[in-house]
């Protein structure tokens, strides 16, 4: 599986989820790994990827949730 | 800055022989404009007896989930110089230990991109950098990181592990506290910068059963120092205190909880089968009394404050493990706490809530920790317990 | 100044280059302790050396000045080292005995308070309240500022029974160990949030919200796409705002202090003891607090007059019994005390034998 693939997944699936529940990082650990046959890890590592790159957000109220950033 | 605000009510502070908090945000305020709006906005809170702050939820630096914590006026017209007021969390070093010019350092960065105020320390130990804007935050940060700080942790991660000043200058310490928190927070620097758990996990670490961190209270991992064999006595020591005016009778048999002392007058005595190294004779006797030789640490788990339906105390999970470096017990043994907690934890829920709702047996079996009496206070009272099939014929 | 290239997961730097020379030398080799002076302690370790600690009070909030005027003290005495305590004091560490007591003038020139050691108060755990916090029920500093004045001489001079360690929480939130302390001051609501039906569709989730609460007091409210709160079961605890601030509880009128007692950390004798309610509520009264200072005093008096050498306050009312801490403190007792709640069933008196 290439990386840019997961990567692509995981946005999905937060972009998917907005306004209806908010995903932690381990939501999106289980959830991607278990769809694509892949490892956690390798999932946390895109994950990563996407973050270091401000294409998601941490945001935390209430748990800490992994979000699309909000348009300036 | 020329001052801005009448501060009628903070200004009483200011008088009382303890030091003042309002005289150290009046003198960030003299460098600071967010200082000096801080003085005015205090003052609005305790005119209204109530807080004007606002909790935000997004602000950080790129890459971590935590250690900023956004922080809002919400009266930012009033006080424009803490419409955005975010706290930084800075990694303490083991101990609080500091030395003057790493420090001259960080207050002089400080100054340039934030209040000018902090706090030595914060309740769970970080070096608290209190209040900047968030166009200050990756500045700021570059700046401290490539001067080898990091941030703590906040949010559902590992929050920054703290400890007592242990073998730094402690006769009771049986472990390393200080090595043992770097060498924690170094292996998991992953979970506590970027939060993937249910909710917080802390870890804290004391030298021995005194417990100056308040490990037993505050930590969902907590490390007490403690040894096996037996105390060792100074019989000469104890002629000392007793010469020097201690009722060594009244004051350490007669308050020994296991009753397992004795003081004829000329010698001091120890049944050590019957001590549960509760520290006190060691503690008022330290120049007499001193730990057994092998040394290890209990290890209890799941203390927490009262939110949400009530506070607990750490439990025993393993009496004694040993601490020595790499400590890959210890780590070994939280990666399998986590991937447990991971798997049933709800958002928000503690790892000692999780194994209150759960049971005990569900967790020992999913660590892999045998059952033992040093685990609990009393046996159960009811008769409703259950058996695995494989218990049974 | 240029933004240097930025690191991350370096974690904290090593202790060790902050250890003074005689700290490194004798690591984990140190044999016992004296305290000389209620702000000064000598380590002594097995090589003989020894390190003297002076402890000086901090407000904890303070200013970079503040810190360099530290640094500067250090310099001079102490070859540029000092610490903190897990109590938020400043430790200088003194391995040259000639300069402890010019360090111990310098800093009375300076108008610092030294103490704090053995037997006494020491300084006040607390939290951010008003200065940093928003769910802060009451001001944290505020409180310690007004209490540390008033018990002064306890840390400075006076000895207690034992330790007495205050903390200040300015929720229930609870951050740091205040559910165990000898003596803890915590702010409280006593009225329902009031969902801001306006706000709350767009700032609020509404499951974990309604998880959020410990009795099941909120609902959802459909026709609204917001939530209820059922004013009979909600106990103020405040857990819903930490989720969803458009519930917002604080009232200046009916918010306050409520004061916990006999709470310890240590193993030492006793086992770890979390702190009782005392006081359910006392107003919220700034900049002084009178009637909280008052009620904290008629505590540390009676347990002053009442409990034996080392007896903690806890150990104390655990020998007297609460029936006669309540006598002897004069504290109305209330359906407050009383616990309905998660541990009630084990705070009940189940034997006959009781104090009159």
């Amino acid at each position: 599986m290439e990386k840019e693939e997961v990567k692509q997944k995981i946005y999905a699936l937060v972009e998917k989820s907005v306004g209806r529940k908010k995903l932690k990082s381990s939501d999106i650990q289980k959830t991607i790994s278990a769809e694509l046959g892949i490892s956690r890890d390798e999932v946390k590592n895109a994950l990563k990827d996407l973050i270091d790159a401000g294409t998601l957000i941490y945001t935390y109220f209430g748990g800490s949730f992994v979000e699309i950033p909000p348009k300036q | 800055m020329p001052k801005k605000y009448d501060t009628p009510l903070l200004d009483q502070l200011e008088k009382g022989s303890y030091p003042s908090f309002v005289t150290e945000i009046k003198k960030a305020a003299v460098k600071h404009e967010s200082a000096n709006d801080l003085l005015g906005a205090l003052e609005q809170c305790y005119k209204d007896k109530k807080t004007h702050w606002k909790h935000g939820g997004i602000v950080g630096v790129r890459g971590y989930g935590g250690g900023v914590i956004g922080r809002y006026s919400d009266i930012p017209d009033q006080f424009p110089g803490v419409a955005h007021f975010h706290t930084i969390r800075i990694n303490q070093p083991s101990g609080f230990f500091y030395n003057t010019k790493a420090l001259r350092e960080l207050m002089d960065l400080w100054d340039h991109y934030g209040s000018g105020l902090t706090n030595f320390h914060g309740s769970t130990g970080d070096l608290v950098l209190l209040g900047t804007k968030t166009e200050n935050l990756e500045p700021l940060f570059a700046e401290v990181s490539s001067r080898g700080w990091d941030l703590g942790g906040s949010g559902s991660a590992m929050r920054t592990p703290s400890c007592c000043v242990g073998p730094g200058r402690c006769e009771w310490s049986n472990i390393d506290t200080l090595d043992i928190t770097y060498s924690i927070t170094q292996e998991f620097q992953d979970e506590m910068h970027r939060p993937a758990f249910p909710y917080k996990y802390k870890f804290k670490t004391s030298g021995c059963a005194v417990d100056c961190i308040a490990s037993i209270a505050r930590a969902d991992c907590s490390i007490i120092g403690t040894w096996k064999g037996d105390i060792r006595i100074d019989q000469d020591a104890v002629k000392w205190y007793a010469k020097n005016g201690m009722d060594i009778n009244a004051e350490i048999i007669n308050r020994c909880p296991t009753k397992c002392m004795s003081y004829d007058g000329k010698e001091l005595q120890i049944a050590n089968e019957d001590c549960s190294r509760c520290m006190h004779c060691i503690a008022k006797m330290t120049k007499a009394l001193r730990p057994g030789k092998e040394k290890g640490a209990t290890i209890l788990i799941g203390s927490k404050a009262p939110f949400v339906v009530g506070a607990l105390l750490s439990w025993v999970v393993v009496p004694f493990m040993k601490m020595e470096p790499p400590y890959t017990e210890i780590k070994e043994l939280t990666r399998k706490i986590w991937e447990w907690w991971d798997e049933f934890g709800k958002n928000r829920e503690r790892t000692g809530e999780l194994i209150e709702r759960k049971g005990m047996r569900n967790f020992l079996e999913a660590v892999g920790l045998d059952p033992q009496p040093a685990m609990i206070r009393e046996p159960r009272r009811d008769p409703f317990y259950f058996w695995q099939p494989d218990e049974l014929k | 100044m240029s933004a240097p290239q930025r690191k991350t997961d370096i974690g904290p730097p090593h202790f060790k280059q902050f250890l003074p020379p005689v700290i490194q030398k004798n690591y984990a080799s140190w044999k016992y302790h004296e305290v000389l002076r209620p702000g000064t302690m000598v380590h002594v370790a097995e090589s003989g050396d020894k390190v003297w600690s002076v402890r000086m009070a901090s407000p904890r909030l303070i200013s970079t000045d503040f810190v360099r005027d530290v640094c500067d003290v250090a310099d001079k005495y102490c070859d540029g080292f000092f610490r903190f305590t897990s109590r938020h004091n400043v430790e200088f560490l003194v391995s040259d005995e000639s300069k402890v007591k010019p360090l111990e003038d310098d800093l009375k020139k300076r108008g610092m308070v030294m103490g704090g050691i053995g037997p006494r108060v020491s300084n006040i755990v607390h939290t951010q309240g008003w200065v940093h916090c928003h769910s802060a029920a009451t001001d944290a500093s505020g409180l310690v500022k007004v209490i540390m004045d008033e018990f002064i001489d306890y840390f400075t001079t006076k000895e207690l029974p034992n330790k007495v360690r205050f903390a200040v929480a300015c929720c229930t939130n609870m951050c740091g160990a205040v559910h165990c302390s000898d003596i803890a001051l915590v702010g409280v609501h006593r009225k329902p949030p009031i969902p801001d039906h306006g706000r709350i569709p767009n700032m609020c989730e509404i499951p974990s919200t309604i998880a959020s609460c410990p009795t099941g007091a909120i609902s959802p409210d459909p026709a609204k796409k917001s939530l209820k709160i059922n004013n009979d079961k909600c106990m103020y605890c405040g857990n819903c705002y930490s989720v969803c601030p458009a519930l917002p509880i604080s009232d200046p009128v009916n918010d306050g202090v409520a004061i916990v007692v006999g709470g310890k950390v240590t193993n030492l004798r006793t086992a770890p003891k979390f702190s009782k309610l005392v006081y359910p509520w006392l107003p919220n009264n700034p900049p002084k607090w009178p009637e909280v200072t008052n009620a904290v005093k008629g505590i540390l008096e009676a347990y002053v007059k009442g409990a034996q050498k080392h007896e903690r306050v806890g150990e104390w009312i655990d020998r007297i019994g609460w029936e006669k801490f309540f006598k002897l403190t004069k504290i109305p007792f209330t359906f407050q005390h009383i616990d309905d709640f998660t541990f009630a069933r084990e705070t009940f008196r189940t034997t006959a034998a009781f104090k009159w």
